[in-house]
């Protein structure tokens, strides 16, 4: 229990930063809508004429842009950005940082077991992750509910948000796996920052080009996206398995790995 | 000359790696370009139809769809991102990574000046940007040829990838400039990556503080690439901006290193 009380005080001041930086994402791209309602109805027509490969290039979609909540759809894809690149640092370093910082020996003479520690420091960081989540589901409902002259959204923010908590634990057991299993665990935030940025490339590169579409189940950023959640559809459950099969897989092999492996003093 | 030597040696791996992903995107994003083309001429004759104000809102400019090179600006973003990233790692590092890996006092007890010292690490981080700009203007080059349609100007290509080198350079000097502000840098990512997403942030709040004054603030938009690919030359008080940060963070950076206290382990 110390454990998962100490790490929640070592992170605070970053998960303060965070979730100013969600909320600032949030008003930033919302004040953008402002602009773009001025120009009135008009937007919807225009839009829909646009070729679908352009529509992504510029992050449209097929969404309802005369409206707050479809605008917010088009937000949410930075926004489950920066949440994953948080959860998939915050993984790294919690398993990582007794290396970096020389603190494995003392850590490990207490009379705890490796599997406990890791236990604890998971924890610590799906409370972290879950606290961030929050922060931006409130702060989004009240910016969005600024701009927007209905409040039929609540419900899929909700969805929406949702599916950010199943990616942002995907992406933090997988930055727990990489710290566990590597032998280096100096590298394992940048390793594991590159595996991310590599999927969110693929994510692009597949809605571009509509020929690799096969590959969507590769990359975490096609399995909920916003304008499927959003018309309708919520989440679709093959999804919801591999994610869930997946982080019970890396999880696995965390405590597997870590168990095992030479700490490096 | 040690100094240069060992830390470009350090360095090598991590620039190549830095190198062959920036040169992949690039490579890979302009092989979309013919599929995207094809879009862009019915887009074309669609815009012309649209009233001035609604294409004023969606930013976009006829010319970006219908040029090799204004496809080439429009991903350029993205380039950027990555580009920074690897700059301010680099410059956050160079200093710090003594303290971190506690060879601090093994370099300084060696009889060089501490300039010295700032002075070798400086060229050597350069000659890796610079090596990895040589190689990313290459293979840019290589990747425009490839899928052009059109003749474009060579200059205007030029001026726009060289615009990568000028916004690393900043990023350098900007972390070599924290490197030593900041008491003990733990892990270099996880301060450079939100950093960038910072500054990539604030650039979307330009209608809230202003289209105009925002692009003073963040050095990703220095250089504005619709205007380089329309007037063929550089925006001169951007220029000058970048220089005098440059040399305000770099001449700081030797001053308060050449005091700082620098504690052995």
């Amino acid at each position: 229990m110390n454990i998962f009380f100490i790490e929640l005080k070592a992170h605070r001041k970053s998960l303060i930063l965070w979730c100013i930086g969600m909320l600032l994402m949030t008003f930033a791209g919302m004040s953008k809508f402002a602009a773009f309602d001025s120009t009135g109805q008009s937007i919807n027509e225009a839009m829909s004429a646009f070729p679908d490969s352009i529509k992504t290039v510029l992050g449209l979609g097929d969404f309802d842009l005369s409206k707050a909540s479809g605008f917010y759809g088009v937000l949410y894809l930075y926004l489950i950005v920066m949440a994953t690149i948080h959860a998939v640092m915050l993984g790294a370093n919690i398993i990582a940082k007794e290396e970096r910082d020389k603190t494995t020996e003392f850590l490990f003479v207490k009379p705890i077991s490796r599997a406990h520690a890791v236990t604890a420091k998971l924890l610590s960081s799906v409370v972290m992750v879950i606290i961030l989540n929050l922060v931006t589901l409130v702060g989004s409902i009240l910016i969005v509910n600024y701009y927007s002259t209905d409040t039929d959204f609540i419900g899929d923010i909700f969805l929406l948000m949702f599916s950010m908590f199943i990616l942002q634990i995907l992406f933090l057991s997988l930055g727990v796996f990489i710290a566990s299993w590597s032998k280096k665990p100096r590298l394992a935030s940048s390793i594991s920052s590159g595996i991310l940025l590599f999927t969110f490339m693929l994510s692009v590169i597949i809605n571009v080009s509509n020929k690799i579409d096969f590959l969507k189940y590769l990359t975490p950023y096609k399995y909920f996206e916003a304008k499927d959640v959003m018309n309708g559809n919520g989440i679709q459950f093959i999804y919801l398995l591999i994610s869930l099969f997946v982080v019970g897989l890396l999880t696995h092999f965390t405590y597997l790995f870590y168990e095992k492996r030479d700490l490096n003093i | 000359m040690n100094i240069f030597k060992q830390e470009f040696k350090s360095n090598l791996r991590s620039t190549i790696t830095w190198t062959i992903s920036i040169a992949l995107v690039v490579f890979l994003v302009m092989a979309l370009f013919p599929g995207f083309n094809k879009d862009a001429q019915q887009m074309e004759d669609l815009m012309l139809g649209f009233p001035e104000p609604l294409r004023e809102a969606l930013q976009l400019n006829i010319d970006v769809f219908r040029s090799v090179l204004g496809f080439y600006s429009f991903t350029f973003l993205y380039i950027l991102l990555i580009g920074s990233i690897q700059a301010l790692n680099l410059g956050l590092s160079m200093l710090s990574k003594e303290q971190r890996e506690k060879t601090a006092d093994f370099l300084l007890t060696k009889p060089v000046t501490r300039v010295k010292i700032v002075t070798a690490k400086l060229q050597a981080a350069l000659t890796s940007l610079i090596f990895t700009n040589i190689v990313y203007i290459i293979i840019s080059y290589i990747s425009i040829e490839m899928v052009k349609n059109t003749d474009y100007s060579i200059k205007k290509f030029l001026m726009m990838a060289l615009t990568l080198f000028f916004v690393q350079v900043l990023f350098l000097s900007l972390g070599f400039i924290l490197s030593v502000l900041i008491p003990k840098i733990k892990s270099v990512i996880s301060i450079s990556l939100p950093t960038v997403f910072g500054f990539f942030i604030i650039r979307m709040l330009g209608s809230i503080i202003g289209e105009k004054e925002v692009r003073y603030i963040t050095p990703l938009e220095y250089y504005d690439r619709q205007y380089i690919l329309t007037e063929g030359r550089y925006e001169t008080q951007f220029f000058i901006i970048e220089i005098i940060l440059m040399v305000i963070f770099i001449s700081a950076t030797y001053f308060i290193y050449h005091k700082k206290d620098i504690h052995s382990i």
